[in-house]
């Protein structure tokens, strides 16, 4: 695929980032949550996942930040060095580390909408 | 018959690691407020990108029932925890800012007209639109700190 289109995706991902983020952190925050120490019991959690909408959210979400924070970060190593052994290389580490991220999220979200 | 002066050495590059020559870079003078807010930016953006790997594993916790999860999140309630929680808030916070400036300036015309740069010379992509932007990141990054440490310390 064309580095324009990555780049066009990676805007529309952002977009996406921006907008699941915060109604991810208000849900943490304030909405339907009366605390941090709340926040974080394992109800609050389990239930987090097993409501369709926030699961569709906590999706969104994982897919946005993965594809952002991953090209990011191949966007930095390509400034490390040049040559296109390099350029393969980074493309590969980043490529296997999105998988796993991105594997290992859904995993949990499956799992968990699904109570294991 | 003029002689060429060919030299045996082996070329040198920047001197220093990938880091060091980044910092030297953000901070050689004339100092840049848009080099700065890069090297935060790229800072910030690895500094979420290692947050974002544990944080998937960390909740990944919850499917192993009551007693992993608690015992997670029990590991996790530690001063040095609660330092970096607050330490992602505000670099996210101003990583996105200043993510919005950099697209707005890739995408529209915020970086403004080009002119001929003339003697002494002067920053000309930075405009006002563009610096109100960047503090407004840099505010709201402070905010989103004293915010967490008052939610996570309760002060």
């Amino acid at each position: 695929m064309r580095e324009s289109t990555l780049q066009l995706i990676n805007y529309v991902m952002i977009l996406a980032l921006l907008v699941t983020l915060v109604l991810h952190l208000a849900m943490q925050a304030f909405l339907g949550v009366s605390g941090y120490e709340e926040a974080l019991a394992y109800d609050t959690a389990v239930a987090r996942y097993r409501e369709p909408l926030s699961a569709s959210l906590l999706t969104i979400l994982l897919v946005a930040a993965t594809y952002h924070g991953v090209w990011g970060l191949r966007n930095v190593l390509l400034g490390v060095r040049a040559g296109p052994a390099w350029g393969r290389a980074v493309t590969g580490v980043t490529l296997v580390l999105g998988i796993v991220m991105l594997g290992w999220g859904v995993r949990t979200i499956v799992l968990a909408f699904a109570g294991a | 018959m003029v002689e060429g002066l060919v030299s045996t050495e082996k070329a040198r590059g920047p001197e220093g690691g990938f880091v060091g020559r980044q910092v030297r870079w953000a901070l050689r003078k004339p100092m840049n407020l848009e080099k700065l807010a890069l090297a935060v930016q790229r800072v910030s953006g690895v500094g979420l990108l290692v947050y974002l790997f544990f944080h998937l594993f960390v909740t990944g916790s919850v499917t192993s029932g009551r007693e992993g999860w608690d015992g997670v999140m029990g590991m996790l309630s530690n001063p040095l925890a609660h330092i970096g929680e607050v330490l992602v808030v505000a670099g996210a916070t101003f990583h996105g800012v200043n993510g919005v400036r950099v697209m707005l300036l890739e995408l529209t015309a915020l970086v403004g007209k080009p002119v001929r740069p003339d003697y002494p010379y002067k920053v000309q992509s930075l405009g006002k639109g563009q610096q109100s932007i960047l503090w407004t990141a840099t505010i709201m990054a402070g905010l989103a700190m004293i915010a967490g440490i008052v939610i996570l310390w309760g002060l």
